[in-house]
């Protein structure tokens, strides 16, 4: 009877097995991406995706990963909603993906992870920085991006350099990146500096009228002003500051490496944001940025784009370690990875819980150019923890 | 004290900009008993509209009224193709139309033009101020204020003193009655939505100019502050729009500067908190209108 048994589950095993392969041929890796094409995210997940796209090509042209494996892309648009990318998530799962990338925030990312965590996929958000998003979205949620922690501790290091003191820190607390500035107050203050005030605003508030009344009257003047606030708040916050004559110095964060932040005129002059990444003459991301204008005809004006050809990099490293496309063993593998070569910093995931450690970039805005600061390591024992909400 | 001064021109300048946003809807519901929640988008247009002359070279002073006529024509054109064949429907069907026409036009923005917000080109004045004292009044907020007390004072007179006006306003008490004076119902509503056209161009560029980029949903956070303001100062009414528009421009601006920082992540719930308490003390908002729930067109 056992026995008998033993054959039965022997054959369903076998049988169910070879169904799998029936819709996924062995030797394709089947990459669903649940991004934000339109909607809010779509500034990020559109030259994200069509960075990852470069990738994807220049694979597949020479053989696939490893001359082994073709990828296979199955795209779906969130419209940047969250209930939306869980359902896309979990339609590519049914589609049976071997790997999925969400969105490139962490909100809408936390709905996808836990689909991919139950269905044992490895997850992948381009460009979400917060780190907050691999801890809280479980072992098989993976980012691509300097962490908040990370960015703020670089910003707060180098505004203590430049001898700033008295800072105020302007965030919003509806979505986790937002909260980035909140980082930074810890790092100031462990610094030595001092916040003289934590303003919230409302994603999408635009009249910011108030805030910058009370910057403006603090005692003594406060001589830094950090925020994460991206558009269309930022463009608004910053030119109301500077029109209310307030010459502190301004911090962003990435989420404002956009082509607006550059066209801003004499507001945005001497703004300082931390970013993933800088085009110096020679670099591995002006090359990209060739590859760049010459598949799409025009320049890539933000570096979402090379992000998601760096993640292509990193899911392709994470195939050619695990040897297989079998969701769990790339899971494994990616956890594992060191150094690997992207185009806008190495990226190593090992030994962290899926926040890698990446190059962080500081930008000042000059004559509505970029202009490299200093691409410095944060003192690791400064970098918070991340802040769990 | 001079921080407060400072707090009441700012909420001065937004109120003004809701006020202006929220008589825009009240005009076209006063008068077909409809909320047009595709308002935002003419403010959109309004903005891309500025992108494109701004790109093309054209001085802000060029942009900004060629701006306001494509608001107004888009206005028209919104009435005359999506409107007019559900004038005698319900107002659920009119409500729903309006949200069709809002996203129609959001994704032809994404797909025409770019799902990525662009920058709009304007003058380096604008983000600059003046300063009295240690009070500084920023260019933008001057324009904000004056171009608000105009834009009332004009309509104000357009609605007293020539034809059109006067009919549009005995169409918003009786409309039946309206046309038994031989008054053509077209051609009022038409010009009720010039009008909104006209003042949500005004609203646009004003609110362009601050925050200097236009994206395809920019539409929708303005038009949802214009119906708050709108049903704060009671739906139909002019002069409650106004009103309505005020007092959310102070209680937004007021809670930001006068609360204490650890409560301020809660300031939006408080702000709509004092709205539905204002509604609870009067039901029919702050100037009823004076026909609230009287049959329309």
């Amino acid at each position: 009877m056992l026995r008998k048994l033993t054959i039965t589950a022997c054959l369903t095993a076998a049988f169910a097995l070879s169904q799998v392969p029936a819709t996924v041929s062995a030797q394709e890796l089947v990459i669903g991406t649940a991004t934000g094409q339109t909607g809010g995210l779509a500034p990020y997940d559109g030259p994200a995706m069509q960075g990852f796209q470069i990738a994807v090509d220049e694979i597949n042209a020479a053989g696939g990963i490893g001359g082994k494996y073709k990828i296979k892309l199955i795209s779906k648009d969130t419209r940047s909603d969250a209930a939306q990318t869980s359902i896309a998530a979990q339609e590519l799962i049914d589609a049976g993906i071997s790997v999925l990338v969400t969105p490139s925030d962490a909100d809408p990312s936390f709905a996808a992870a836990a689909l991919a965590t139950d269905a044992k996929i490895p997850a992948f958000s381009p460009a979400a920085s917060s780190p907050t998003l691999p801890l809280m979205g479980g072992d098989y949620m993976f980012a691509n991006f300097p962490g908040d922690n990370v960015q703020a501790t670089v910003s707060a290091e180098w505004a203590h350099k430049q001898g700033l003191k008295n800072a105020y820190i302007l965030y919003s607390p509806d979505t986790q990146y937002t909260t980035l500035p909140l980082y930074f107050s810890d790092v100031f203050k462990k610094l030595g500096g001092n916040v003289a005030g934590e303003g919230t605003y409302t994603i999408g508030q635009q009249d910011f009228s108030a805030e910058v009344t009370k910057i403006k009257s603090m005692n003594p003047p406060v001589d830094v002003v950090m925020t994460a606030a991206y558009e269309p708040d930022f463009p608004a916050f910053i030119r109301q500051l500077r029109a209310a004559g307030v010459t502190a110095q301004v911090i962003g964060s990435d989420g404002i490496d956009s082509p607006t932040t550059f066209s801003l005129g004499q507001a945005a002059e001497g703004l300082v944001f931390s970013t993933a990444g800088h085009a110096t003459p020679g670099s591995a991301l002006e090359g990209f940025n060739k590859k760049f204008a010459a598949k799409y005809g025009k320049e890539t004006d933000t570096i979402f784009s090379a992000i998601g050809y760096d993640l292509m990099k990193v899911i392709e490293a994470g195939v050619m370690a695990a040897g297989s496309t079998e969701p769990q063993a790339i899971r494994d593998a990616v956890a594992d990875l060191e150094n690997i070569k992207g185009v806008t910093s190495e990226i190593t995931y090992k030994g962290t819980t899926g926040m890698p450690v990446r190059q962080v970039t500081l930008i000042r805005v000059k004559e509505g150019e970029r202009e490299l600061v200093g691409q410095p390591s944060p003192t690791a024992d400064l970098v918070p923890a991340p802040r769990m909400q | 004290m001079e921080i407060f001064i400072q707090q009441t021109i700012n909420a001065i300048s937004l109120g003004g900009t809701y006020a202006l946003l929220a008589l825009g809807l009240a005009i076209v519901f006063s008068i077909m008993g409809m909320i047009n929640f595709a308002h935002g988008e003419l403010m959109t247009i309004t903005g891309y509209t500025l992108m494109y002359c701004g790109l093309a070279g054209f001085p802000f002073l060029v942009a900004a009224p060629v701006a306001i006529g494509v608001a107004i024509l888009a206005a028209v054109i919104m009435e005359r193709v999506a409107f007019r064949p559900v004038r005698n429907s319900s107002g659920a069907t009119m409500l729903v139309t309006s949200f069709a026409v809002a996203v129609i036009l959001q994704t032809l923005f994404q797909n025409l033009i770019s799902t990525r917000s662009q920058a709009v080109i304007l003058p380096d004045m604008l983000a600059q101020s003046i300063h009295f004292g240690s009070l500084s009044i920023g260019i933008n907020q001057i324009l904000s204020i004056s171009i608000t007390l105009v834009v009332l004072v004009a309509l104000n007179w357009f609605l007293r003193r020539t034809i059109l006006g006067m009919a549009m306003r005995a169409a918003a008490e009786d409309f039946s009655v309206t046309r038994l004076m031989g008054v053509r119902a077209n051609g009022v509503i038409a010009g009720a939505f010039a009008i909104s056209g006209a003042l949500a161009g005004v609203a646009g560029v004003l609110w362009v100019a601050q925050r200097a980029s236009v994206d395809p949903l920019m539409g929708f956070i303005p038009v949802l502050k214009a119906f708050i303001a709108a049903i704060l100062g009671g739906l139909g009414s002019l002069t409650g729009a106004v009103a309505g528009g005020f007092a959310l421009g102070f209680i937004e601006i007021y809670l930001a500067a006068y609360l204490p920082d650890h409560i301020q992540p809660y300031r939006e719930a408080l702000a709509l908190g004092m709205v539905i308490l204002l509604l609870l003390l009067r039901p029919n908002g702050l100037v009823p209108a004076f026909n609230v729930g009287r049959e329309k067109v």
